[in-house]
């Protein structure tokens, strides 16, 4: 757990920064708020009162995690917002039908075994015209350290096993939107490049964000010539000519909204009343 | 020390969190495995789901509402924790 336990780090706070900004940019204000696990220490450290909140819920699977948050919580000086600490699990939210106004996950999801099943509960969680915000990490996501970890392996073993948890692509993200259940749908992606001195640096980084492998059939041991073999790799494929290593993030945006009968929708096919063709003619002729 | 200290926040867990959190219980928590609302049982420092007969408990403030966290309530009866909430609940 001391690890995860750092505190600041820059490339989570970027992320968390960017998710936070998405907020001002909403007319609306979002008075009952869930955080859902991850980055919940960023979020309420950037937080800064966007987003109009009144009642925030951390919630996480950690207790340990919760606790720490919740002991600091008195360094936090907040006007109008109640901060709640629960212990939870996104695949069983316990959260009543139509309560909250806007859910937000900082580089948590990707974890969640099931994910539609996360989503839609979260959906089902907010009220109509409730926001669902998540960044999460994309399949881009370390590119560099599983070549150099596949090329360690075949070179040492003549077979690979999987190093590095699977994780969405982008256009994954936009399916599970929209099979979830949520209008107005929107995804976008940031890739971050993070330099670092060298390869094990990188690795002692993704254990403090707590981002080592979760699959659950891997294989446990990695014996030490092959874990010295991808270091040496690494450097050399990717190494710049400074001596530092780079290391991609891609992290996937992911926007939806729970429907409302306010929101913008297509109209039904054919229910137009005036053709293409007479629209040309009109501002065809005004504009010569 | 330590103690000490322990006994300092769960003063404070039970105390000035114990109404917020029965505000955000009402108003937002629900049994994560029936989407049942929960019942707050003082007693035994438990969030109690009758919809399916299970206790999520409460340390130091914080509700744990992760299914494998949940007991099944014929364990407490057995115990003797949580005689009188249960007698509290049926009358």
């Amino acid at each position: 757990m001391a690890w995860l336990m750092r505190g600041k780090d820059e490339f989570v706070d970027s992320v968390a920064e960017n998710l936070l900004d998405r907020l001002q940019d909403c007319r609306k204000t979002f008075p009952t708020a869930l955080c859902l696990g991850g980055s919940l220490e960023a979020i309420r450290r950037l937080l800064h009162g966007r987003g109009g909140m009144e009642k925030l819920i951390m919630m996480d699977m950690s207790f340990d995690m919760i606790k720490v948050l919740k002991d600091t919580d008195e360094k936090f000086a907040r006007n109008n917002l109640e901060t709640f600490y629960v212990v939870g699990d996104e695949e069983f939210l316990p959260i009543k039908e139509n309560s909250l106004d806007l859910v937000i996950s900082c580089l948590g999801l990707h974890w969640t075994n099931d994910l539609p099943g996360a989503m839609i509960q979260a959906r089902l969680a907010l009220r109509p015209d409730g926001l669902f915000l998540a960044a999460i990490l994309g399949g881009e996501t370390l590119k560099e350290l599983r070549i150099a970890c596949t090329i360690a392996q075949m070179e040492r073993e003549g077979g690979i096993s999987p190093r590095l948890s699977p994780l969405a692509q982008v256009r994954d993200a936009g399916n599970l939107l929209t099979r979830a259940g949520f209008s107005l749908p929107g995804v976008d992606v940031d890739e971050y490049t993070v330099k670092y001195d060298s390869a094990l640096e990188l690795i002692e980084h993704l254990r403090s964000m707590g981002e080592t492998n979760a699959l659950f059939q891997r294989s446990n041991i990695l014996k030490k010539d092959i874990a010295l073999a991808t270091a040496a790799v690494y450097q050399s494929m990717f190494g710049g000519e400074d001596g530092t290593v780079p290391a991609t993030f891609q992290v996937i945006y992911m926007t939806g909204w729970k429907e409302h009968p306010s929101q913008q929708r297509a109209k039904r096919r054919g229910s137009a009343t005036a053709s293409f063709g007479d629209i040309q003619k009109h501002f065809g002729r005004g504009s010569c | 020390m330590v103690r000490v200290s322990r006994v300092l926040l769960f003063k404070d867990g039970g105390g000035g969190g114990g109404n917020a959190l029965l505000t955000v219980l009402s108003e937002i928590l629900v049994c994560p495995l029936s989407k049942q609302p929960l019942r707050h049982c003082p007693d035994s420092r438990s969030l109690v789901s009758d919809a399916v007969g299970v206790s999520f408990p409460i340390v130091n403030g914080i509700p744990c509402l992760v299914p494998k966290d949940g007991k099944l309530l014929e364990d407490q009866i057995k115990l003797k924790v949580d005689d009188s909430c249960i007698a509290k609940g049926e009358s």
